[in-house]
């Protein structure tokens, strides 16, 4: 009775776990490459995560986090490219800026990212928001288009923050001027002192300092960037529940829905910048078993009730995005469509940038 | 108030003391070595902190900065030589009193008012936080650019002893720290198409080539001071009860110190001399000042540690560092995620407070220990310089390899520390060159900021007047007083050695125009237009220089005559300390063959039995505690040795140089 009952369990776990049923960590070390600085935001997200993917991967592994900075996060993406073998024993912590550097064509970039192989993605969502003397009450943007000039913090055009200039056009705020090499919290502090018109901040940003001011009555909500569903559709921030999404902005503005090249393009920026903020890849190549394995390992490690103690505070209040699904984001993310290159550097042109897209 | 309180408990927490206790003896050794100082010492702990949570970091590096200018004063008594730049004036009469068998009095005079002034500074600092929002919400971009432009002007005019010398280095690192990835428009300058310099020179290996590299150079060349034992010294108690006495010049000079460190640029290098300038002029007896009167001890040492607490106003309110040391603390910041500014006195504030404590908490635990074990410590200076500085040298390569870990960094590493040499020599302000270099992008993007926002009129803010008007006069005040009538140049030796360097050093504006000139104007505007300032200084230098060389008496006027002051310096060690350096190249070439590890035992063995052949025993000792003391840095934080060309022929362990992966 027993030998059945036995045998039974087994069958049972072989056939639950038919996918990676040959995979097995036990002994081995992992590297993690992050090409960022320790510290950094994809660093933390890594410290983070390290831990409990351990615990959950099968047998084990060790893993250690090997952070390759510099060049842009070129380098150490490079790197990875270069060195990482295909057999569950490297990891690639990726962010936005990772992604962007080979949206916009960076030459040189050797890394392939689009054929990556995504575990899991931690999105990340941003909140525009303006001085209550700017606007007509919350989410208002008639005072602004009514400016000759509104100010607005862009880091360089090379980065994410080349999005904002794509945002404000599709608005229609005729006066927006991005001020270089501020980064969102310079622009915040600038904007507090009164020198730019409009600024934002990312979910903990959000909560931590600007929540603050709306309730001093300083500040008002614009609007978010929304958070996009597996099907493409796009659902409020629940931080700011009574802000606007950008579609809903964009229909409020300009009396049509978001649609055909612009939604195109609100994809590829949406996933590039909210949706794989961070993200932690296997490489090309990588087997399927070997994928299943740590996609669901990542699972686990979702229910754990430490992580869900944690992972609030450390991560953000977003849900992780894990499975195939993930897959399309980056691809998305990381090739944009001619029309969206044009788009976006249409908005550079006009803004009398240099900086293209490629 | 409640943070205040709940971070002096933090701060008590074991870890942060250990870490904070940890920092301070790295710092008090620092500040013994002569020469080397906070600078230094942040530059080889920053490439480690990253590993650490953000309050153990700021504990540790806190820890290393404040007590170095309470333990330079073992060189400045006891040998006569300046263990930082904060202490050139307690050499006037803390070295007499030494000699006359007053070492131990001069210490405890030095340690005890060393303590007071770092504890007064910390609560100034707490005091000034205070009012802090309101100061940081009036300095718009027009405001903090005229602040970091002024802080230039001061570090340039007053760090080195030829202004304009001063002026041309600040220039000089604005146009380096420019290179890069242009912040306006993301063009790519003066990076001849390599990876390396994408984000432009790191801040670490500039800081350790401009000051660490020369000053062990520098002690191998300078053999001959070695100090006294302070063994069996008496009349550590007669010190403590002078400062008791002198309280009110202690606190006078404190209060002076706090200010000065206040002054963004400033910092460090010229407040000993204001207060010891302070000292002549209200002192009713001041006939026994420069041949050892106590008050002579007392009063640079409660002003340079004071200074710390007020030069940590503007680098945490706005960024801007107060001196060189500053530079680099503001790097760890940005290594562990801290931002300068309106958060550290809102969001931020318990750290801000951890950092007041710890300042304060460090200054008493240094001079301490220095108190305490003043015998013991003071043989620190007693080692000779052939074991100290190949530790030093194999300590500084390890801290390099870990900034980014790329060989490129040891080729800046080593052209930086050739420029800091000649600087060093030929009389060049290196602070203002690690000044400019840091301040540079802030420079660029303030002048854009602010034209953006404001056009001209940020000039006519009120705040922006004051600001123009207060240190113009400070500058004037303080030139003033640097004028050295005793200068003369007839003793120096290598002219035209000089002369070269000047047209070396007018490479680098010419090659920067040339090769940014096909960029968009916004990316290539700024360094333009500083190179040609540099070039109009490096003109006038070299004009002046040529005056001076052939004794042109027809140009003797007061301007020419104060352009000539040091125009050239001594240099008289440059051709020996070349020698020396070039023992970090064969060094450096062992590493690219053996990899780190294996080169290391090498290069340390070699350079203690090259100078003596009989202490075998002690290189060996010594290298195997280096290498203990490396594995146990790597494995603790997986850090991979730079890996020799044998290493990647042969499979190695990682300890022996390997791959550190698989």
């Amino acid at each position: 009775m027993h030998k059945i009952f036995a045998l039974l369990i087994v069958a049972f776990f072989s056939i639950s776990s038919t996918a990676y049923a040959n995979v097995d960590l036990s002994g081995k070390t992992i590297t993690w490459v992050v090409p960022f600085k320790e510290g950094g935001g994809t660093s933390r997200f890594a410290r983070f995560i390290q831990p409990f993917l351990s615990k959950y991967l099968p047998g084990n592994p060790d893993i250690q986090i090997m952070h390759i900075p510099g060049g842009g996060a070129i380098k150490g993406s490079n790197y990875f490219q270069k060195n990482a073998k295909p057999d569950g024993t490297y990891l690639f912590g990726c962010s936005t800026s990772v992604i962007v550097n080979v949206a916009t064509g960076n030459p040189l970039v050797e890394y392939n990212l689009s054929e990556y192989r995504p575990v899991l993605l931690l999105p990340q969502n941003t909140h525009w928001f303006t001085r209550t003397d700017l606007a007509d009450g919350p989410h208002d943007l008639s005072k602004l288009k009514e400016r000759d000039l509104v100010l607005y913090a862009l880091k360089t055009p090379a980065s994410a923050d080349l999005f904002h200039i794509w945002v404000f056009d599709k608005l229609g705020i005729k006066g927006a001027k991005p001020i270089p090499g501020l980064s969102s919290s310079g622009g915040y502090q600038a904007f507090l002192r009164g020198e730019i018109h409009i600024s934002s901040h990312g979910a903990a940003n959000y909560k931590k300092k600007v929540k603050p001011e709306i309730e001093k009555g300083k500040v008002v909500d614009l609007m978010t960037l929304g958070i996009i569903g597996a099907d493409g559709s796009v659902s409020r921030n629940p931080l700011a529940p009574d802000a606007p999404t950008f579609p809903e902005m964009y229909e409020k503005v300009n009396g049509e829905k978001l649609s055909g090249d612009d939604l195109e393009a609100f994809y590829s920026i949406g996933a590039a910048w909210s949706q794989a903020s961070k993200s932690m890849l296997l490489p090309e190549g990588t087997p399927d078993e070997i994928v299943e394995a740590f996609r669901d390992a990542a699972k686990k490690m979702v229910d754990d009730p430490e992580f869900k103690e944690k992972a609030t505070k450390a991560l953000g209040p977003f849900p992780l995005i894990i499975g195939e699904e993930a897959g399309e984001i980056v691809k998305k993310a990381a090739v944009f469509s001619d029309n969206t290159k044009d788009q976006l550097n249409a908005a550079l042109k006009k803004n009398r940038f240099t900086f293209r897209v490629q | 108030m409640e943070q205040f309180f709940s971070s002096l408990l933090q701060l008590f927490e074991i870890t942060h003391l250990a870490f904070l206790f940890g920092g301070t003896l790295l710092g008090l050794v620092v500040g013994i070595l002569p020469g080397m100082g906070g600078t230094s010492g942040l530059a080889l702990v920053l490439p480690f902190v990253f590993t650490l949570e953000p309050s153990y970091a700021l504990a540790m590096m806190i820890g290393v900065l404040a007590p170095t200018t309470t333990s330079d004063t073992f060189p400045a008594v006891l040998m006569g030589i300046p263990g930082t730049s904060g202490s050139q004036a307690t050499v006037m009469d803390g070295f007499p009193l030494s000699k006359k068998g007053m070492a131990a009095r001069a210490l405890s005079a030095a340690f005890s008012s060393s303590l007071l002034g770092g504890v007064f500074g910390a609560i100034i600092l707490s005091v000034s936080i205070y009012y802090a929002i309101p100061i940081i919400m009036t300095f718009g971009f027009g405001e903090q650019f005229l602040l970091v432009v002024l802080a230039l002007l001061m570090v340039g005019a007053l760090t080195g002893d030829n202004f304009v010398k001063g002026i041309t280095a600040c220039c000089l690192g604005l146009i380096i720290g420019s290179i890069g990835t242009a912040p306006i428009t993301g063009d790519l300058r003066y990076t001849f198409g390599t990876l390396y310099l994408l984000e432009g020179v790191p801040l670490v290996i500039v800081g350790l080539g401009l000051f660490a590299i020369p000053e062990i150079v520098g002690l191998l060349d300078g053999r001959g001071a070695i100090a006294k034992s302070l063994k069996n010294e008496k009349g550590w108690l007669i010190g403590i009860r002078d400062v008791f006495r002198h309280w009110f010049l202690v606190l006078r000079c404190s209060t002076l110190g706090c200010l000065v460190g206040a002054l963004p640029g400033l910092g460090g290098t010229v407040v000993d001399w204001i207060a010891y300038s302070h000292l002549k002029q209200t002192v009713k007896d001041g006939s026994q000042l420069g041949n050892g009167d106590i008050r002579g001890v007392i009063a640079p040492e409660a002003a340079n540690n004071a200074k710390e607490g007020g030069a940590l106003i503007p680098t945490l309110l706005f960024g801007i560092p107060g001196s060189g040391n500053k530079v680099l603390l503001l790097g760890g910041f940005v290594l562990i995620g801290i931002e300068p500014g309106l958060d550290m006195v809102t969001t931020n504030l318990d750290l801000t407070y951890l950092m007041i404590w710890s300042l304060a908490l460090a200054n008493i635990l240094g001079a301490g220990l220095c108190i305490a074990f003043a015998s013991q410590i003071s043989r620190v200076t007693l080692v000779p310089y052939y074991i100290l500085a190949p530790v030093m040298i194999c300590l500084i390569f390890f801290a390099t390899f870990n900034v980014n870990r790329d060989w490129f960094d040891f080729i800046g590493l080593l052209t930086f520390g050739l420029i800091g040499i000649t600087f060093k020599n030929f009389g060049w302000s290196r602070p203002a060159l690690l000044i400019g270099f840091f301040l540079s992008t802030k420079v660029e993007l303030l002048s854009y900021q602010t034209y953006a926002v404001y056009g001209l009129s940020f000039i006519s803010r009120p705040v922006s007047i004051v600001l123009i008007i207060l240190c113009l006069a400070t500058i004037f005040l303080l030139l003033r007083q640097k004028f050295d009538v005793g200068y003369d140049s007839s003793v120096v030796k290598n002219k035209v050695q000089q002369i070269c360097f000047v047209l070396f050093l007018s490479c680098l504006p010419i090659t920067m125009i040339w090769s940014i000139a096909h960029l968009d104007y916004r990316a290539n505007l700024y360094p333009t237009s500083l190179s040609v300032i540099a070039g109009i200084l490096l003109t006038f230098i070299l004009l002046i220089k040529v005056i001076d060389l052939r004794q042109v008496k027809a140009l003797d006027n007061v301007m020419v005559r104060f352009a000539r002051t040091h125009i050239f310096e001594h240099g008289n060690g440059f051709n020996n300390q070349l020698y020396y350096y070039a023992s970090l190249l064969g060094y450096l070439g062992m590493n690219f063959i053996f990899g780190f590890p294996i080169a290391s035992v090498i290069f340390i063995n070699l350079f203690i039995l090259f100078h003596d052949r009989k202490s075998f025993k002690v290189s060996a000792i010594i290298t195997a505690v280096m290498i203990l003391i490396f594995w146990f840095l790597s494995s603790l934080l997986t850090l991979q040795f730079p890996i020799g060309a044998i290493g990647l022929m042969i499979d190695m362990p990682w300890w022996l140089g390997g791959e550190l992966t698989q």
